[in-house]
C-alpha cells in the first residue's frame, strides 16, 4: 500500500485547512496576472531577462555526481538565476495562512525553497523564476485574503495590530489600500518603491470567509482543543500534548 | 483647557475594536472636546513614517501620510500615529458618561472604556533629564514619550471649549 501522508492532526476547521496549506491541494480563488506577481515583488521589470549568478548548468559541464544525476534542478537553478525572495506579512485576525503553515507549505511542495519562519511574518527564497512561481501559487490561493495578507520586504509589522477601519491590516508604508470599488490595490511593490500603476488583486473576503478559511486556532473562532464544552479535546491537542511528552521526556529517542 | 476643581480628577482610556482614520479620529476629538469636563488629551497608536525607514526604498517619502492634520479647539496637530488608544483626564468621574456617549455616536465599531492611571504625576529620571528639577507646567507629565519635542507633539488648547 503507497504511503499517504497524514499532515496534521484533529478534526476542527483549523486542522482540516492545516492539512490543506501542508499538501498543497489547495483552492485557487484568484488570478492575479504574472507581471503583476513581479511587479509587486520587485526584484526585476516584467518583460524583462532574467540576469543570472552563473552560466546555464548544461553549459557548465557540471562534476560526475550521482546526486547531481539523481536530483532534477528546478527551471532557475538550469538556467543560472539569481536567489530572490519574497516575504507575506498575515494578520492575526484569522488570516487564512499564518507564518509556519506558509514554511510547511514552502518546505513540502516547493523544490529548490528556503522558507524562514518569524513571528509575525515569513520569507521564501528561491532562484527567481521559481520563487516567482511560488509567490503566485500563494497570491492566488486560498493561503492569501488579499485584505488581511500582504507581501511586505521589510517593515512588516501589522501581523498583532488591529485592522484599520476598512478592515485592511495596518501597513506602516501604506503599501496597498481598498479602493472605492471595494478591490485591494497594491500602490507600491513590497518594500515600499511606488509602482507606475496599481496592481489590483481584488476583493477581501467577508469575516465569516476567513473564520472559515483560517489555520489560526483563536479562543474567539476555532480554540486549540475542539469544541468548547467537548467531553474530549482535538486529537490536533492530543497529538501536541503527545509530541511535547516525549520530547521533554527522551528527547524524542525513547531507548 | 483647565477649569479647576473640587471634585478628584479621572483618568480613562478609549480602546476601539480598529485603528481610526485621521478623519474618525477627528469627528471623535471634536465629540470629546466638546463634552464637558476635560483636562488632558492623549493619542497614541504606531507611528506613521514620513519616508521608508529601512530597507531598499529607505528615504522614499510616504505621500499617504504627509498633511495629516488634527484641529481641536484653537489649535492643529500633526497627527503622526495611526489612532488607536485615547487617554483622557476628566474633571471627575461624572463625565465618563459623556465621553461614552461621544464615541458611541462617532465610532462605528465596538470600542471599551477602562478607568486606569495613564500620566504619572511625579518627576521621573527621564522627566528630570529633558526638564530639570522643576517641570513649569506639571500638566505635561506623562503625556509625551520623553524623547517627543514639546513643540510638536503637545498643544496646549484655551478655555473657549465649544467656540470652534
Amino acid at each position: 500500500m503507497a504511503y499517504k501522508p497524514q499532515f496534521y492532526p484533529g478534526t476542527t476547521s483549523v486542522g482540516v485547512n492545516r492539512r490543506k496549506h501542508m499538501s498543497g491541494d489547495l483552492e485557487k480563488l484568484r488570478d492575479i496576472s504574472d507581471a503583476d506577481v513581479v511587479t509587486i515583488m520587485g526584484h526585476r521589470a516584467p518583460g524583462a531577462d532574467y540576469p543570472s549568478t552563473h552560466p546555464p548548468l548544461a553549459e557548465m559541464g557540471e562534476p560526475d555526481c550521482p546526486i547531481r544525476q539523481l536530483v532534477e534542478p528546478t527551471p532557475g537553478a538550469a538556467a543560472g538565476d539569481r536567489i530572490r525572495y519574497s516575504q507575506f506579512a498575515d494578520s492575526m485576525y484569522n488570516a487564512p495562512a499564518i507564518p509556519y503553515w506558509r514554511s510547511y507549505w514552502g518546505a513540502i511542495n516547493c523544490r529548490g525553497a528556503d522558507p524562514g519562519t518569524l513571528s509575525g511574518r515569513q520569507i521564501i527564497e528561491a532562484r527567481e523564476r521559481d520563487i516567482e512561481q511560488y509567490t503566485k501559487v500563494q497570491m492566488d490561493s486560498e493561503m492569501t485574503d488579499v485584505a488581511l495578507c500582504s507581501m511586505r520586504g521589510c517593515t512588516v509589522h501589522g501581523h498583532s495590530l488591529r485592522l484599520q477601519e476598512d478592515g485592511m491590516m495596518f501597513d506602516m508604508l501604506a503599501r496597498t489600500e481598498m479602493g472605492a470599488d471595494g478591490n485591494v490595490y497594491y500602490v507600491k511593490d513590497q518594500v515600499g518603491i511606488p509602482l507606475d500603476r496599481k496592481v489590483n488583486v481584488g476583493k477581501g473576503m467577508s469575516e465569516a470567509e476567513v473564520a472559515k478559511r483560517t489555520t489560526i486556532f483563536r479562543h474567539d473562532n476555532i480554540p486549540f482543543g475542539g469544541a468548547q464544552g467537548a467531553r474530549k479535546f482535538d486529537e490536533g491537542l492530543i497529538a501536541l500534548h503527545h509530541m511535547w511528552e516525549r520530547r521533554s521526556k527522551w528527547g524524542y529517542r525513547p531507548e | 483647557m483647565v477649569t479647576k476643581s473640587d471634585t478628584e480628577p479621572v483618568q480613562i482610556e478609549i480602546f476601539p475594536r480598529r485603528f481610526l482614520n485621521p478623519d474618525t479620529a477627528q469627528r471623535l476629538l471634536d465629540e470629546i472636546y466638546r463634552s464637558e469636563g476635560v483636562l488632558r488629551i492623549m493619542i497614541q497608536g504606531p507611528n506613521l513614517p514620513r519616508e521608508v525607514p529601512y530597507g531598499p526604498a529607505k528615504g522614499t517619502p510616504i505621500e499617504e501620510h504627509k498633511n495629516l492634520l488634527l484641529t481641536l479647539g484653537d489649535q492643529a496637530l500633526e497627527l503622526k500615529v495611526k489612532v488607536g488608544r485615547i487617554g483622557l483626564e476628566l474633571e471627575s468621574e461624572e463625565h465618563i458618561e459623556g465621553v461614552r456617549a461621544a464615541c458611541e455616536r462617532t465610532l462605528p465599531f465596538s470600542f471599551s472604556i477602562k478607568k486606569r492611571k495613564l500620566f504619572h504625576n511625579k518627576l521621573t529620571v527621564s522627566d528630570y533629564a529633558k526638564y530639570g528639577s522643576k517641570v513649569e507646567d506639571e500638566r505635561i507629565l506623562g503625556l509625551v514619550d520623553p524623547k517627543a519635542k514639546k513643540e510638536k507633539n503637545l498643544a496646549m488648547l484655551s478655555d473657549s471649549r465649544g467656540d470652534s
